[in-house]
């Protein structure tokens, strides 16, 4: 089975949209799950060392798929994130 | 129709309304209308209770819409357009670049508030460090392009201009001296990490050109669901601010330099990131609030309480209680400097 790794990348508490990111990011990988491509999805803090030290200063909400950036400061469609998970699991 | 088509079709559609905002407050400048509210404290007498407010947001609906529109719309297409990854690889780069970027960048990146603390922290831990951390958080209230365009619509841009211009000042200032403070040094030390290997992380992908735009709408539009409910809530306040806020109060407590002492004070628990300062300052204006008061009144964000208590969560409160010393103190300062200058202290 194929794997993505996406990484929801927000402030803490989170922000409007952040959590809209999220919800984003959570339908399309029951979707893509349904295809059978398995999605881990994780969150992020924005402020926390360990994602400034990983990925450096970024613009809240920002996506990274397997450990690449590939949004950042903007909330994209469902299916904008379906299409890059999908590209990134082949 | 083809999805390329479709997708040109739509981008226009969008591109005509853009350009339809803009043109309209072009017009509106060319016919020299006014944008802000026209009602002096005068025209409220005669009026019942319930009504001041009506009369005061229909006179300022009905003229200042174009220039609420154009602000949201210019907003949304700044904070989508500007390329963010360009600033924030720059960002970790180094400290006199970074004093350059945080006063260069503030006023497109942060009509979010929820952006501004994460860039704050994100800015400190990289190369940057706290000096261009603090200038940017202390620059960025007074200078996103909401306030701006706000700000000069509604009290006057020559206003707008010296409150961006003084802002960096203090911005900077405070910046460099809690860099030096050996509180400010330890917090630094503390937060630095390793950034060098990063920028391979990053590919950022662009969706085309209509799905921005309407990204842009989108975001305009969200910003005004934040913003405007306390902006109207703040011109209810202010129409009764004008009703019966008696003019010898203000001109006695809001002139001269206990005017300005006084507005540096309560400007910083009053301000909200909502824009209501500007109209409550554009309403005591009118009562006769001195320019110099009324510049240190548009000032007072920097001790806002709910960025201060973020801010200490990652900062000490050393640094916390520095900045607010040096801006409050540049308010003052900056506020009587303006006054002399202007001739109305």
């Amino acid at each position: 089975m194929k794997e993505v790794k996406v990484e929801v990348i927000g402030s803490e508490p989170p922000c409007m949209r952040c959590q809209a990111v999220k919800k984003a990011v959570e339908k399309a990988a029951e979707k893509l799950k349904q295809s059978g491509i398995k999605v881990e999805v994780h969150k992020a803090n924005i402020m926390s060392k360990e994602t400034v030290q990983k990925y450096g200063v970024l613009v809240s909400p920002a996506i990274a798929i397997n450990n690449t950036v590939k949004i950042m400061g903007r909330v994209p469609s469902e299916e904008e994130v379906e299409k890059l998970l999908r590209g990134a699991a082949k | 129709m083809n999805e390329k088509t479709l997708r040109m079709l739509r981008a226009s559609i969008i591109l005509a309304f853009i350009i339809f905002v803009v043109g309209y407050l072009i017009y509106s400048r060319i016919r020299a209308y006014s944008l802000a509210p026209t009602m002096k404290p005068a025209d409220f007498h005669g009026l019942a209770v319930w009504e001041i407010p009506i009369a005061y947001l229909i006179d300022y609906f009905s003229h200042g819409w174009i220039c609420l529109l154009f602000a949201f719309v210019a907003a949304g297409l700044v904070y989508e357009f500007v390329p963010k990854e360009a600033i924030t690889k720059y960002m970790s780069s180094g400290r006199i670049a970074g004093y350059g970027l945080a006063l260069g960048m503030a006023p497109f990146l942060t009509v979010c508030s929820c952006t501004m603390v994460p860039l704050f922290g994100g800015i400190l831990y990289s190369g940057a460090g706290i000096g261009p951390a603090m200038t940017f958080l202390l620059m960025a209230p007074s200078a996103n392009i909401l306030a701006i365009l706000i700000t000069g619509e509604m009290i006057s841009w020559e206003l707008a201009g010296v409150r961006i211009i003084v802002s960096a000042v203090v911005a900077i200032v405070a910046g460099v001296v809690i860099s030096k403070t050996p509180w400010g040094k330890a917090v630094e030390k503390e937060h630095q990490v390793n950034v060098s290997a990063v920028n391979s992380k990053i590919e950022i992908v662009k969706p085309p050109l209509d799905e921005r735009l309407w990204a842009a709408l989108k975001f305009g539009g969200y910003l005004a669901k934040q913003i405007l409910p306390f902006f109207l809530l703040g011109l209810v306040a202010v129409s009764y601010v004008e009703a019966y806020l008696p003019e010898d109060i203000v001109g006695a407590y809001l002139t001269g330099f206990t005017g300005i002492l006084i507005a540096s004070v309560i400007g910083g628990p009053l301000y909200t990131p909502t824009l209501v300062e500007i109209v409550l300052g554009k309403g005591m204006f009118d009562l006769g609030m001195s320019k110099g008061a009324l510049l240190s009144w548009l000032m007072g964000q920097p001790y806002d309480v709910a960025n201060a208590l973020a801010v200490s969560r990652i900062a000490r409160w050393k640094v916390v209680a520095t900045y607010m010393l040096i801006a409050w103190a540049g308010s003052v300062i900056f506020g009587l400097l303006y006054g002399w200058l202007s001739g109305s202290l």
